[in-house]
């Protein structure tokens, strides 16, 4: 957490490097994506013009969202692996309640994500059980009872027309290449930057991913912060279901779980260390931007879903060796 | 437990067993209450009904021993789904339309394969530093997308006549029983009575303290997931044989690894590691695939039996964690 720059004169270029990338990810990650978006552009033109910026927005925003549910967990030393299947889940309640009027279908989504978030929460935090696991065994869960309600006359069934308010804010358009969702993104963002440095709960959570005993020695309830820090991920997930089906125009029971690991990635790309403590939602948004742009050059290469997954993978894990490098916290 | 600070009593030998196999005594009588009741509800149960439980679990039976051999050892391996689909395809498109002898020696190559990627996965493990976790997690959908290459659509085949041997013809459960107990007394027992089985569970339990008494931390933990590899190869031949393809979806390799870690917690393996055994998982993984089954056998719906799994691996978890909280406070 301490940002002390003490830069050591005997320190070689490379480590003084390393130490920017650890302590100004942003900084760093902003450039590579300047270049990424440059070679993409030169590779495929109309990246240049304004549908090309916004067709990357549109999709870039609802994968950072999805990505902060994974940083607030991960920035606890936890993860989310049930965010797709909250997401979804989500998008179909809403559809569900779309006749209802839209406080009533927004609520309901949004209620879905927190019940599931508290649950996952007080797993983690009251019963101690790995978060992996928690949320590994709530997706299933979550996968049978949507199953359940979509076949034949399950609750879920007839659920196909999105709310309009969804559809709008998920493709609609605020000027220029500049997508409606984008404000969402600011929204959740200035939310998220300023309660993660300034509130407590923020210090909490950075302290809770750092060093646990400690903070529990200190006085403060790890266990209502892991409940937090989960319900918090919980009602984002379902926010990146709306925003989700809003492009697509549809719910679809596994509408989102091509996006998970692309979550997970873009939160470690952002510099966010999965075992807790250190990283932020700044560089969460730049790693969800540079996915994006990513995503868009494999495709210009006509690449199959096959090899853009072998490639995410690789990805997620070389950063993290990189970042395990870096700053010397070996799980062992 | 007592509140006096004396030494404690030495332990009597049944409180010893008690401790020792309880969990395990508990599993069986649960997969006895199981296969009765679901013996009650079909008119006449016999070889047919059993090959069909058996066929059915034999690859989450050996999934349950590739996940329960890692865990033993300290770690946690999120791959073995997507590596038993990656089997699944790779068997399913080279057996297609070959003899019987070329389609055995594409088993022992497929399962040879296997073992080799779970081997570099440890050694991407203990050289890296990341955690267990973040290792198998990326590389799970690196091998997913491997075996989307291999089958890019579900397909492939395998030999006629295999498909008996391998799981059993029409009412015969004696092949997936005999599979069963090959691989774990003649893989699984020697292992476990080597020194590099005494060293697995050492490290399982207490990584420094076996490193400071000479155990290779590395090589005993690059072994575990060798040794995986090798039961997760036999798992995805296992699926080929039951399923008579290939089938590339990542939902199957999601569900098979949840499933996997849900029959390791139920059979008795602290996901702390280092205690622990392979028969507890091997009948946890009978007994969790005997849900939806009864389940239908009830009138429910057994798309519920999904949410069953989900719910009985975080209960059995949260059960785990109470005990530990019990142990903590007392």
């Amino acid at each position: 957490m301490s940002t002390v720059s003490t830069i050591d004169d005997a320190a070689t270029r490379g480590r003084r490097m390393g130490r920017m990338l650890t302590e100004r990810p942003v900084i760093v990650l902003s450039a590579a994506l300047l270049v990424l978006y440059v070679v993409t552009g030169i590779q495929d033109p109309s990246l240049f013009t304004a549908q090309g910026i916004r067709s990357t927005l549109l999709l870039a925003c609802p994968l950072a969202i999805m990505a902060a549910a994974q940083t607030v967990c991960m920035l606890t030393g936890g993860i989310d692996l049930s965010s797709a299947m909250i997401a979804n889940f989500a998008a179909y309640i809403s559809a569900n309640n779309a006749g209802a009027g839209p406080l009533q279908s927004l609520g309901f989504a949004f209620l879905v994500g927190a019940v599931v978030g508290l649950i996952n929460g007080v797993g983690v935090g009251v019963f101690k059980v790995n978060p992996l696991i928690m949320t590994l065994g709530m997706s299933s869960v979550l996968v049978g009872v949507v199953t359940v309600g979509i076949v034949g006359d399950g609750f879920l069934s007839g659920s196909s027309r999105l709310l309009p308010f969804v559809k709008t804010v998920g493709s609609g358009n605020l000027f220029g290449p500049i997508p409606l969702n984008a404000t969402v993104l600011l929204l959740v963002s200035v939310a998220l930057l300023y309660g993660l440095r300034r509130t407590g709960l923020g210090r909490n959570i950075y302290a809770v991913g750092d060093n646990e005993p400690a903070v529990r020695l200190a006085g403060s309830r790890v266990w209502q912060v892991l409940i937090a820090v989960y319900v918090i991920a919980g009602i984002l997930a379902a926010l990146a279901g709306l925003m989700f089906s809003g492009i697509s125009g549809s719910v679809g029971p596994d509408q989102t779980n091509s996006y998970l690991l692309p979550a997970i990635a873009a939160a470690v790309i952002g510099g966010t260390s999965i075992l807790g403590g250190t990283g932020g939602f700044a560089g969460t948004i730049v790693g969800a931007l540079i996915l994006t742009v990513l995503n868009r050059l494999l495709l210009g290469f006509e690449t199959s879903e096959a090899v853009r997954q072998i490639i995410y993978g690789i990805i997620v894990l070389a950063l993290a060796w990189v970042y395990v490098r870096l700053t010397g916290q070996r799980a062992d | 437990m007592t509140t006096t600070t004396a030494l404690p009593a030495p332990t009597s030998s049944f409180t010893r067993l008690r401790r020792r196999h309880g969990w395990l005594a508990g599993v069986v009588v649960l997969l006895i209450v199981f296969v009765v009741l679901r013996a009650t509800q079909i008119p006449n149960f016999g070889g047919f009904e059993l090959r069909t439980i058996l066929a059915g679990s034999m690859a989450l039976a050996f999934l349950a021993m590739a996940q329960g051999v890692v865990v033993i050892s300290g770690g946690i391996n999120i791959a073995v789904g997507a590596l038993m689909v990656f089997a699944n395809c790779l068997a399913a498109r080279f057996m297609l339309e070959q003899d019987a002898l070329t389609a055995t020696l594409i088993a022992v190559a497929v399962i040879a394969v296997c073992a080799i990627i779970s081997g570099i996965m440890g050694l991407v493990i203990t050289i890296s530093g990341v955690p267990d976790i973040i290792v198998t997690l990326a590389l799970s959908f690196v091998i997913g997308g491997m075996a989307l290459l291999v089958l890019p659509a579900p397909g492939g085949g395998i030999p006629l006549e295999l498909q008996p041997l391998i799981v059993g013809g029409f009412s015969d459960p004696l092949p997936a029983v005999l599979w069963l107990t090959i691989a774990f007394v003649a893989i699984w027992l020697p292992f476990k009575r080597s020194r590099w089985g005494i060293a697995t569970y050492a490290v399982g339990s207490q990584r420094n303290a076996s490193y400071l008494s000479g155990v290779n931390v590395a090589n005993t933990r690059i072994r575990a997931y060798v040794l995986s590899g090798v039961f997760v190869g036999m798992a995805g031949i296992v699926t080929t044989a039951f399923t008579g393809g290939g089938e590339p979806r990542a939902s199957i390799g999601l569900a098979a690894l949840l499933s996997s870690v849900a029959a390791v917690v139920l059979g008795g393996v602290a996901l702390t590691g280092g205690s622990g055994g392979l028969l507890g998982p091997i009948l946890a993984a009978l007994i969790l695939s005997l849900i939806p089954a009864i389940m239908l056998g009830f009138g429910w719906n057994p798309n519920y039996a999904e949410v069953a799994r989900g719910a009985i691996l975080i209960l059995v978890v949260m059960f785990g964690g109470y005990i530990q909280m019990r142990k903590r406070t007392t």
